[in-house]
């Protein structure tokens, strides 16, 4: 039975919460009653967003991470779990490597971001919540932001489609693996108004015209309420039997689920 | 209409012969005419595979290992069947380590991504090209145990629909066949994936029932089939 604030006494971080989708995550799951660490790789973006959250009433901390670093992700756990006493939702957003490329001469660079970003930081997040995780029993969350790319391939972002994929693959097994615990480990696949969409938008106005008619819902997602909103629901008590799915929150766009 | 399975114009290059996987593919595109290079070929097997060796460790590596198969079957590959499925074994998430996460994420999508781009130039210069991937089922159901296996394997099924949008335009199609979750383990079982047992009433023959499929897909009849996983577990986990 969801409340005002179903996420109270909840503790979650938020990997890649400086901007864009992952800040729209904090703040659903501030409104919603959770504590919540910003893990950003930058504190020039992840202190203005725990001080928006506390503005609005909520608690919140940035902790610098960064995701591809096993060490960065150790210590924003720990520090999580000594500040809050525990960890029960571990959202894993963060994401470096987006630009366009040709899968027949892409240098090694664009990949390694993609990869390590993407899946590296999924292994490190996973793993090294999964102990509070576990204690947090049927309150464990881990969420992976994935995207419809993911599932359909990517014709100007290749390489954005394994990484992607391999989270969802991730999503899957630990789900199998791990409900033994009463843990629930999904995604979400947006599409959502950030920084990077905006700067496309801005290259190609084109492109905002095209995504846009293409969208049954006729527009582009809001980070907090049209994302954040069903990152809440998944960290919920609500919610508490789904899991091993990939919810696409893209306006209707991509059917192929 | 170009409708023929014949394969007698293809030069193939076959990955992961060591197993009986690759082996069985391998002998049936031999079967349907294809001259047929094959990488990890045991000693005593099918004489009208060429062996080859090399790795798919750096693009360097994968760029020698297309030239000695064209060498090999003196022309240039046309067909690429990447059957190198890492084997498993089921551990707990958590006693996963950074070495090993390597070897297995890493590894696999790294020498996927190389072979497709060695393979690449010869099929654009052609305007044909066939690239298959075997991709178990597991990465589309998920495996508890091996988590860091279905990731690399989800990541190979995502490179290759993406390849398929990029490549389209040269003739070439990417596809992905994929057997049962035995292929890449004795530990985990089609009663790990679904409740029903195979529809067909058992696991497949990498030769005889996997074979034709791939066969198809590196024909002439298969030109129009791009991007997708053909399924073939007999009947088990029947994803979309």
């Amino acid at each position: 039975m969801s409340t005002s604030a179903p996420l109270e006494a909840r503790v979650a971080i938020v990997t890649g919460a400086g901007q864009g989708v992952g800040r729209g995550i904090a703040h659903a799951l501030a409104l919603r009653g959770a504590r919540v660490v910003i893990a950003a790789r930058r504190a020039a973006t992840g202190e203005p967003v725990a001080d928006e959250i506390r503005a609005r009433g909520g608690e919140a901390v940035c902790v610098v991470t960064d995701v591809t670093c096993r060490d960065d992700v150790a210590a924003c756990v720990d520090t999580t779990v000594q500040r809050y006493g525990g960890l029960h939702v571990m959202v894993h957003n963060a994401f470096r490597g987006g630009q366009g490329h040709r899968l027949e001469d892409v240098d090694v660079d664009i990949w390694d971001q993609n990869s390590r970003t993407a899946v590296w930081g999924s292994y490190y997040c996973a793993q090294l919540a999964f102990p509070h995780l576990r204690d947090a029993g049927a309150r464990g969350r881990l969420v992976l932001v994935t995207s419809p790319s993911g599932v359909e391939g990517s014709v100007n972002i290749p390489l954005y489609s394994p990484v992607k994929a391999a989270q969802r693959a991730i999503a899957k097994s630990l789900a199998r693996e791990w409900g033994e615990h009463g843990i629930t480990v999904n995604c979400i696949a947006p599409v959502a108004e950030t920084p990077a969409l905006t700067q496309a938008f801005s290259a190609n106005p084109v492109l905002k015209e095209r995504l846009e008619a293409r969208t049954p819902l006729g527009r582009v997602g809001d980070a907090e309420r049209d994302i954040g909103a069903v990152v809440a629901f998944l960290a919920s008590d609500d919610a508490g039997y789904v899991t091993g799915q990939t919810i696409v929150c893209d306006g209707g766009s991509f059917t192929g689920l | 209409m170009p409708t023929s399975l014949d394969l007698t114009q293809r030069a193939a290059l076959v990955t992961g012969a060591g197993r009986p996987l690759g082996r069985g593919l391998a002998s049936a595109l031999a079967d349907a005419g294809a001259r047929v290079a094959v990488t990890g070929a045991p000693a005593k097997g099918d004489d009208r595979l060429a062996p080859v060796t090399g790795s798919l460790a750096t693009r360097a590596d994968a760029d020698a290992l297309l030239e000695r198969a064209h060498a090999a079957l003196g022309t240039a590959v046309d067909v690429v069947v990447h059957a190198d499925v890492a084997w498993a074994t089921p551990q707990p998430f958590t006693d996963v380590d950074d070495e090993q996460w390597d070897a297995t994420w890493e590894g696999t999508m790294r020498a996927t991504l190389f072979l497709f781009q060695a393979a690449f130039p010869a099929m654009r210069a052609r305007g044909h090209g066939r690239f298959m991937v075997v991709t178990p089922t597991l990465s589309m159901s998920g495996a508890a145990g091996l988590a860091p296996l279905a990731a690399a394997v989800e990541g190979q099924r995502l490179l290759a629909k993406s390849a398929a949008r990029q490549w389209g335009g040269h003739g070439i199609t990417v596809n992905c066949v994929a057997p049962g979750p035995e292929a890449v383990s004795d530990e985990v079982h089609a009663d790990a994936v679904s409740l029903a047992p195979p529809a067909l009433g058992r696991s497949g023959d990498p030769h005889d029932d996997l074979g034709p499929i791939v066969t198809f897909l590196a024909s002439d009849a298969g030109h129009f089939v791009t991007g997708v996983t053909v399924c073939a577990d007999g009947g088990v986990w029947m994803a979309p």
